[in-house]
């Protein structure tokens, strides 16, 4: 790999998530023909949002959150090999398998995601985490009627697991240090509507660090206590824990290749390595004025960066995207935030409600200037993709029609 | 079943009402009952003016299509935004990777008919 051929003939993707799975969809779409393998050690390459959602309560199985069905595959001549790369090997042109075998390549992209990052706690360890099936298959076995299941991190997997564990009938306790878990991403308003809506539904909500999990005592007939910091502890069959990922950069790391806290990349993927590529929740976006910007951790993000990607690896421009989209589900419904709707990142900038019977169903970040920054939203799909689309064109939307909910989202960006 | 007996069947347009009853940038929905196929359709009135139909549920997860973001001439699922192509049902990006069903549309004598299980392709490619 160290002299790269142009262009390229041979490319091997690591790692078979959403963001390798887009590279590779991206690559043939944009006509490449040459040699294509992707390795994925967990199999046909499957979809995560599902995993604390559908898969989780059963209403999908792993055939339906498959990417693809094998056939896409060989449709677009493509190989995915159920192995896993344990290094690269830039001077042999290629990348060593487990097992020693070697596989050549001209380009390689790093598309290997990340681990769930532990509670680093005493007794931390006893903490089941969510991010592969095989995890959300080993949750679904504790989460049974009756369990007392205790979670901790209350953001976008830890919310959603709570909410999959009490329809499942379980206990449960939420444990976060953080009073409004998700302000930053989704605003104050709809932050404090979705937090509200674990205790309507039976979770406990708990406002604390936990400090230690110690061996449950016979009395409580339970596995786990969960200490806090504020005194109180949670007796619990189960903890899981859901406060983020940790980067996947070892293979990175070890060829010699940039990393902090993430694979660093520049817009079209590319990292310190001219044939080395990343994308997804492994890498880490480092923008033209040299500033590293935060992971996101998020599904479009993962996306996007596979598409930019696989432009990079072809040697063609990144393609420009708009306003960054998140979504989750919980407790029945459907948020989704678009945009930022943090104000610390915007001075000057305020906050617009748009509330049915004072309670919030969408908030919008507006500019100093009045321009749209960003939108949160519970169940409301058509204002988000009309905000959307007001960010991406830099509109200025009248701030009385936003909060109008007699205003048809589909006039607002027409 | 030959041919003939299935355009026989599946030829039978419905009438799902006069062009301005479903106002441009939206859709309406044609149940089962209503339809006699077996899946609810979607019929929209493109900002083009011009009418089509999908299978209403999105070919990713549970979404009623008709509910998504109409414009030009594709809709974006409401659930998960992938889009689809109004005219060919081809997906045309992520989470969906499976192209959407079409069926035949036509503006005759001031009605929107509906052609369900008539692809709109086939329609074309029949030259009709
Ligand atoms: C439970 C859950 C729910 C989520 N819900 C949402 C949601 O509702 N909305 C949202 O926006 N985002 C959500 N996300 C986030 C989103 O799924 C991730 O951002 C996305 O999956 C990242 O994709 P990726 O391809 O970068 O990484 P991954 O999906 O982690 O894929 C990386 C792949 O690389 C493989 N790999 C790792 N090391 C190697 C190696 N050495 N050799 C070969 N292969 C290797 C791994 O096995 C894995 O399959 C959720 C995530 C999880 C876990
Ligand atoms: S249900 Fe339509 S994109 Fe997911």
């Amino acid at each position: 790999m160290n002299s790269v051929p142009e262009p390229p003939r041979r490319i091997l993707v690591v790692g078979g998530g959403v963001a390798g799975f887009s590279a590779v969809n991206e690559l043939r779409a944009r006509g490449y023909e040459g040699a294509l393998t992707v390795l994925s050690p967990e199999g046909l390459p499957y979809d995560r949002p599902p995993l604390s959602k559908g898969y989780l309560l059963g209403t999908e199985d792993a055939d339906k959150i498959r990417l693809a069905p094998e056939a896409w595959y060989a449709e677009r001549g493509v190989e995915v090999l159920p192995e896993r790369a344990v290094a690269l090997r830039p001077a042999e042109g290629g990348v060593e398998l487990d097992g020693g075998r070697l596989l050549a390549a001209d380009r390689v992209l790093l598309a290997v995601g990340g681990a769930p990052r532990s509670l680093r706690i005493p007794g931390g360890e006893a903490a089941l985490t969510l991010r592969s099936r095989a995890d959300s298959d080993a949750l679904r076995q504790v989460l049974v009627p009756g369990a007392r299941v205790a979670i901790v991190g209350a953001g976008l997997i830890g919310a959603e697991v709570a909410s999959a564990a009490v329809g499942l009938g379980a206990e449960v306790t939420l444990i976060d240090p953080v009073e409004l878990p998700l302000a930053p991403a989704v605003g104050e308003a709809i932050a404090r509507r979705l937090h509200a809506m674990h205790g309507e539904r039976g979770v406990r909500a708990v406002v604390s660090l936990p400090v230690e999990i110690a061996a449950g005592n016979a009395n409580d007939g339970a596995a786990h206590l969960v200490r806090l910091a504020d005194g109180s502890s949670v007796v619990a069959d189960s903890v899981v824990a859901g406060i983020g990922i940790v980067p996947e950069t070892g293979l990175a790391a070890a060829a010699g290749i940039a990393v902090d806290d993430g694979v660093i990349v520049d817009p079209s993927g590319a990292t310190s390595n001219p044939a080395v590529f990343a994308a997804g929740d492994a890498s880490r976006l480092r923008v033209a004025d040299g500033t590293l910007l935060r992971r996101a951790e998020h599904w479009e993000a993962a996306v996007r960066s596979g598409q930019a990607a696989a432009a990079g690896l072809l040697g063609e421009p990144a393609p420009a995207f708009g306003a960054p989209w998140l979504w989750s589900d919980r407790h029945g419904v459907h948020v989704e935030a678009v945009g930022t709707l943090d104000p610390r990142q915007a001075p000057g900038s305020r906050t617009v409600l748009r509330a049915v019977g004072g309670v919030p169903q969408a908030a919008f970040l507006l500019a100093a200037d009045g321009h749209l920054l960003g939108c949160a939203a519970v169940d409301l799909p058509l204002m988000v993709r009309a905000a959307r689309r007001m960010i991406d064109r830099g509109l200025t939307p009248d701030p009385d029609a936003l909060a109008d909910p007699a205003v048809d989202p589909r006039k607002l960006a027409r | 079943m030959s041919l003939a007996t299935r355009v026989d069947i599946m030829s039978e347009a419905i009438d799902v009402g006069s062009p301005d009853e479903i106002e441009e940038g939206t859709a309406r929905v044609v149940e089962p009952e209503e339809s006699g196929f077996d899946e609810p359709i979607a019929v929209f009135h493109a900002e083009s003016g011009c009418f089509y139909a999908l299978d209403d549920t999105c070919t990713h997860e549970e979404a009623s299509l008709a509910e998504g973001w109409i414009e030009g001439e594709t809709v974006e699922c409401p659930l998960h935004s992938s889009s689809f192509s109004l005219r060919s049902g081809k997906v045309l990006c992520l989470p969906a990777t499976q192209d959407a069903r079409t069926h035949k549309v036509e503006v005759a004598g001031g009605r929107v008919m509906l052609y369900p299980g008539v692809d709109a392709d086939e329609a074309v490619r029949a030259g009709e």
